[in-house]
């Protein structure tokens, strides 16, 4: 399945590209990510409890980013598995100034299998959208604190994921 | 002989019990103790088991026993292939994977469990280390290249043959005109309405094993499953209770059989396992799966030359019983109900990673049939001639038959004008073409389909099957008159509990209720080969009539004996051995024709002495009596009255017809409604004209299903998308139009009955009709052919050029 | 087709209930109808801890009138809307919109609440309740609030619904004037959810033009909606063919239209089109 979008974050690129390394704002913006460590130099291993209404499953999993070229682009290689299914997938980012914000364009072909495959294939799509709209919504947040600030607040994200997500969809173009 | 019942619309006796819930299925057996299964099964569709961890799912509380492939792979031997052609490539495919897995749901590990519940969630804490390999999908690139599934063949190709008959090259010159069509078959889930299920009960003592499981070849089944587990034939019993529905699908022998079989051995335990609905469309056998180019040539004046079919055939990642041999069912029936002089197929049969291909429902003539028909509307398209008229042009005529196709078959007999004559009438075929241009000049979208069919069933002689085609009936007449019939035909809801009821009750003067039918218990039955191919009646009913016919000659001579007559002077009629007028030799006039013993007035205890002296007429339960009590037989006559026989059919049966379908299309979002369906078929001499109905209708409904809803997708990465009935659209009533079915009688020579058999005619001859229709109607757009499933979007697509 | 180990509660009182929620704001799911929280379940997709029965308290399920509104309890059956005949009078969408939902089985232990509350990309009732612009009323641990039905469908299967929070009513404004109401579905042939669901609530003016119109959209995004684009170029129309047919184009402005195996996401604008524009011939010829 191929996922393309776009998001427009109140920071400077180089901010939003720490962010997009570091393995403490993933943590805290990868929806539903409890535990995500540094494997290695651009490695992590990841427990992720997520979904979306009631349907939720706990998927472990490893990243690892790729093509750096800070901070203009990177590649995100993904794994996941849990009881639901498992899931496969790339993306490339790449990162552009527009004044003082920094809109990022993403392309990401991921897999799916196992169960939610079977079953929920109408909505991996819908899926992924939301997650990844939660996800850059939290980036932008995080992106715009400056290095040594402390992290913005949790509750913070339903509100902003409202307020964003009706103008984000416009955002988004179709596969 | 009576005439009660045979021809009738004989209400079923299975009714009863299955309306009101009194039926047992499968899981409705319970047994004391018995432990329950549940099945890990891959998730890739290809990928190497580096290891697998099963501590945590064996020492959970209520779990008696976890397997894997290692532990079996010595004990229990290879599912097995009864297809066998030429070099073709085998995998050795065991009933749990060892080192790789090669579709998503091949079971990987069995979890043996206190109750159903402890082992499903048994199941989620075997830990499997996988290492995933590229998958290969798509049957033209496995045939290409692609990743090789069994490493030893070196690539996938399971077997490439060529069949046919005639100078095809020349067939080809010679022709005015060529067409080629690209046609798709795509795979297709069975969906039997009760999914597989067994239950295996070991007892230590007698080292016997009765399995009961949801198939359609009890007696096949216990043989192949005896040798996969090394128990010897006869200490194994296979029970079917009711199934529900098979459509081809249970015609196999399936890894959870042995498996289950072979645990309760090792436990001592009864175990159980019962399939989810997920489990049968992922891990159950999946119908069709061809991709192939028709070429038709002819010439002008629409008359066929040749015909050449080359196709890929998508057997899956390995071979279940009759996988390899569904193709070259194909290949039989390739040229439909034409003269055709020269025929030649080409497959290229394949491995992918998906669900092994089988059976069903029609088991590669559907597939045969659409590609002859659509041909045949290609020729007509091309020409501007009427769509019947082409086809008619080319039947042999009656006179023709025994009529030899160019694919190595006999025709026995068959009269496809007048089918197709009958339908058109009841169609009133003239004034719909009327009515479709007066339509058409008004922008609506009305399209007629024609389908002009021969199928080859009654499978069939044994030369042609793989284990043996006839069939066997052992019918006795009970001391009380009573009639038993042991068939070995395996009924799954065709109802031959009633029609070889019928058939016992007329040819032997009795209430129907008289009779039972017993079926599908290889401790009770002789062997028998089981029901498909719709050969229950046309083989099994005729081994039923002919033990009848041996029964009857036997009751004769006990009759001529008791009635001291000589034998051309006692006549059977009516259930009663009577001496014709003028020949009371030694026996009293004016005999009564009471029953023996009055009913309900029996002693307790002995059987009574049968009262025959003085008749001048003896009712068959008077002889049945007379040959159990054994005190007055004719010399050299054995006591009791059983006879068995083992029919072996000469020729398979050619069942034919004509469909007519009507469509129209709505323009604005290319729904596609049914005006009107005419079905007429022609399976020989009916017993049964409700039963015949019922499968015709169940035979369109699968083939509506075919031409616009049914499709099993599978992914690139071999994910099976399609994997509950949320995405796999079987038809509902509200899908199924009216039907208008009518017969034409041409009695098959290849059995007394004359019948040819019925249960896969509709599924064969219905979807080229629909699929015909639809691209009638859109011919205005220059359409001559479209893939099924035929949905709304596609038809949509072609009308607004999008 | 087995669910993971539960817990199951069926408690007397919507109080109750609400307690029994906040005991485990994690683990603790509200049951209803059960016909797709069950069925997830079953798939091993959703793992709920605790059920928690709320179909047996009788005094969640009615149909009212009061004063100008239409009352309906959480757990009414699709049935039960599907047959009141006080609804066939009195706002026909309801039951227009009930009796196409699943099968009869269904419709007998399905519920408008758990329908609403569960928000499936193609339920039929988000749909209908956007079209009346209903209220929808909520009870947790800190009392009631009422949501409006636009602001209640926020994403995909999420609404805004709080841990903890139950829908106990859903209020409509009883329909007043020269209205008319219809309700479109194209059924999925394997699932019978909605390919494309338009409910039209329609308003003339005396003279016969649009008042007002609200179409209420389903199947064709990742929830239900509103084609306020489509209800702003029809007012003040003849709602004539020329009228609709333009107003129509719009019906997929704001949305990203879903794709599955059954049909792309340009069929699924399409079919939107189409039937938004059937629903609105059917509500104009319906108008009293």
């Amino acid at each position: 399945m191929k996922l393309e979008g776009s998001h427009q974050l109140e920071a400077t690129r180089e901010r939003v590209y720490q962010s997009l390394v570091s393995p403490e704002v993933l943590q805290r913006c990868i929806p539903g990510c409890e535990k995500l460590e540094r494997t290695g130099e651009n490695t992590f291993a990841a427990t992720i409890k997520t979904g979306v209404g009631s349907i939720k499953g706990v998927f472990n999993g490893t990243a690892r980013l790729e093509d750096l070229r800070e901070p203009e682009h990177l590649r995100i290689v993904v794994e996941g598995k849990g009881a639901p299914g498992f899931l496969k997938g790339s993306g490339d980012l790449d990162l552009q100034q527009e004044g003082n914000l920094t809109k990022v364009n993403y392309t990401a072909d991921v897999q799916v299998g196992g169960t939610i495959a079977s079953v929920g294939q109408r909505m991996i799509q819908g899926t992924a959208k939301m997650m990844a709209a939660q996800f850059f919504t939290c980036l932008g947040a995080e992106a715009k604190t400056e290095v040594g600030e402390p992290p913005p607040q949790h509750g913070f994200f339903r509100t902003a994921l409202r307020w964003f997500s009706g103008w984000i969809r416009k955002i988004f173009s179709h596969r | 002989m009576t005439d009660n019942y045979v021809g009738k619309r004989v209400k079923r006796t299975e009714d009863p019990r299955l309306i009101k819930g009194l039926a047992h299925y499968v899981d409705d057996i319970s047994l004391p103790g018995t432990l329950h299964v549940a099945f890990l099964r891959s998730i890739y569709a290809h990928a190497k088991i580096n290891s697998i961890d099963v501590e945590a799912a064996r020492s959970a509380p209520g779990v008696v026993a976890v397997y894997t492939g290692h532990d079996v792979a010595t004990q229990i031997g290879p599912v097995p292939c009864a297809g066998a052609l030429p070099d073709l490539k085998v995998p050795d495919h065991r009933v749990l994977a060892t080192n790789k897995v090669y579709f998503v749901g091949h079971p990987i590990a069995v979890v043996v469990a206190r109750d159903r519940y402890v082992a499903r969630d048994a199941v989620d804490q075997i830990m499997v280390d996988y290492e995933e390999l590229p998958v290969v999908t798509d049957v033209e690139q496995a045939a290409a290249g692609g990743p090789v599934i069994h490493e030893a063949f070196g690539d996938n190709i399971a077997y490439r043959l060529t069949s046919g008959e005639g100078d095809i090259d020349a067939a080809f010159a010679a022709a005015d005109r060529t067409i080629k069509q690209r046609v798709l078959h795509k795979r297709l889930a069975p969906i039997a309405m009760e999914p597989r299920g067994v239950l295996a009960r070991y007892f230590p003592g007698e080292q016997e094993l009765t399995l009961w499981s949801s198939t359609q070849i009890p007696h096949l089944m216990r043989t192949q499953v005896a040798l996969m587990i090394g128990i010897p034939e006869n200490k194994l019993r296979v029970i079917t209770p009711e199934v529900g529905g098979g459509f081809g699908s249970k015609l196999n022998v399936y890894a959870e059989e042995a498996l289950l079989a072979w645990i309760s051995m090792q436990l001592g335990k009864p175990v159980k396992w019962i399939e989810t609905r997920r489990e049968n469309i992922q891990a159950t056998i999946h119908g069709r799966g061809q991709v192939g180019d028709v070429e038709i040539a002819f010439k002008n004046d629409g008359t066929l030359t040749g015909l050449r079919y080359s196709v890929f055939a998508d057997l899956g990642a390995y071979h279940q019983l009759l996988t390899p041999a569904i193709p070259t069912l194909t290949g039989l029936m390739l040229s439909g109900a034409y003269k055709i002089p020269a025929i030649q197929m080409n497959i290229t049969a394949c491995f992918t990673n998906k669900m092994a291909t089988d059976a069903y429902r029609g088991a590669g003539r559907p597939e045969a049939t659409y590609i002859v028909e659509r041909a045949l509307d290609l020729v007509a398209a091309e020409l501007n001639m009427d769509a019947a008229e082409v086809r008619r042009k080319n039947f042999p005529a009656p006179s023709e038959f025994p009529f030899h196709t160019a694919t190595g078959l006999d025709y026995d007999s068959g009269d496809y004008e007048a089918a197709l004559n009958k339908a058109q009438e009841i169609a009133g075929y003239a004034e719909l073409r009327e009515k479709q241009r007066k339509a058409r000049e008004e922008g609506r979208l009305i399209g007629i389909g024609v389908s002009t069919y021969v199928e080859i069933c009654a499978l069939g002689p044994s030369q042609a099957m793989p284990a043996g085609g006839w069939e066997s009936a052992t019918v006795r007449i009970e001391p009380t008159g009573k009639v038993t019939v042991l068939t070995g035909a395996s009924p799954h809801g065709q109802g031959q509990e009633t029609s070889f009821a019928q058939i016992a009750a007329d040819e032997l003067g009795v209430d129907l209720n008289d009779v039972t039918v017993i079926h599908g218990d290889t401790g009770i039955v002789q062997y028998g080969i089981g029901t498909f191919g719709s050969r229950a009646t046309a083989v099994g009913g005729t081994a039923v009539f002919v033990a009848i016919q041996k029964l009857k000659e036997k009751a004769h001579k006990i009759a001529t004996h008791l009635l001291e007559a000589d034998a051309s002077r006692v006549s059977f009629e009516g259930g009663k051995f009577s001496l014709q007028k003028g020949a009371a030799a030694g026996a009293a006039a004016g005999g009564t024709s009471d029953p023996v013993v009055p009913v309900g007035e029996a002693p307790a205890g002995a059987l009574p002495e049968p009262q025959t002296e003085g008749k001048s007429s003896l009712t068959l339960q008077d002889i049945a009596l007379a040959a159990h009590v054994a005190k007055n037989l004719p010399p050299d006559t054995e006591p009791g009255l059983s006879a068995t026989y083992f029919f072996e059919p000469k020729n398979f049966t050619f069942p034919f017809g004509t469909h007519i379908a009507v469509v129209e299309i709505d323009r604005e979002t290319g729904d596609i409604n049914f005006l009107r369906y005419v079905a007429v078929d022609d399976c020989g001499r009916v017993i049964n004209p409700m039963l015949v109905d019922g499968q015709v209708h169940g035979g369109i409904v699968q083939s509506i299903g075919q031409a616009m809803y049914e499709e099993v997708v599978y992914d690139e990465q071999g994910q099976l998308l399609s994997g509950t009935l949320m995405d796999y659209a079987v038809p509902r009533a509200s899908h199924v139009p009216e039907f208008e079915l009518d017969r034409t009688e041409t009695p098959s020579p290849v059995n007394p009955l004359g019948v040819k058999g019925v249960g896969e005619a509709g599924t064969i001859g219905s979807t080229p009709a629909i699929v015909g229709a639809i691209v009638d109607a859109l011919s205005p757009f220059g359409v001559r052919h479209l893939d099924m499933p035929v949905k709304p979007e596609n038809v949509w697509r072609i009308i607004n050029g999008h | 087709m087995i669910p993971t180990q539960f817990d199951y509660r069926a408690p007397a009182t919507l109080d109750e209930a609400v307690a029994l929620l906040a005991s485990d704001l994690d683990g603790a799911k509200v049951l209803a109808g059960g016909h797709s929280l069950i069925p997830a379940m079953k798939l091993r997709l959703a793992q709920p801890q605790l059920l928690v029965d709320i179909a047996r308290i009788k005094s969640l399920a009615y149909i009212r009138e009061e004063g100008d509104q239409i009352l309906i309890g959480a757990t009414t059956t699709h049935y039960q809307l599907e047959s009141s005949d006080l609804l066939k009078n009195i706002c026909p969408l309801l039951p227009d919109c009930a009796q196409s939902i699943g099968d009869v089985q269904v419709r007998n232990k399905g519920t408008i609440g758990g329908s609403i509350a569960h928000s499936d990309p193609a339920g039929d009732w988000p749909a209908a309740v956007l079209a009346l612009d209903a209220d929808l009323v909520l009870i947790g641990t800190n009392g009631e609030r009422v949501v409006k039905a636009e602001n209640f469908f926020v994403d995909l299967l999420t609404t805004d619904l709080q841990p903890g929070e139950i829908l106990r009513e859903i209020r409509i404004k009883k329909p007043v004037g020269r209205f008319g109401q219809a309700y479109q579905k194209v059924p999925h042939p394997a699932s019978g959810f909605a390919v494309v669901g338009v409910a039209v609530n329609l308003n003339l003016n005396d003279d016969g033009s649009c008042k007002s119109v609200a179409i209420g959209v389903t199947g064709v995004g990742v929830k239900a909606f509103r084609a306020t684009a489509v209800e702003a170029a029809l007012a003040g129309t003849s709602l004539d063919d020329n009228a609709l047919a333009n107003a129509v184009t719009h019906v997929c402005d704001d949305v990203d239209p879903n794709a599955d195996l059954y049909a792309s996401s340009d069929y699924r604008c399409h079919l939107a089109q189409v039937h938004t524009r059937r629903g609105i011939q059917a509500a104009k010829a319906r108008v009293q």
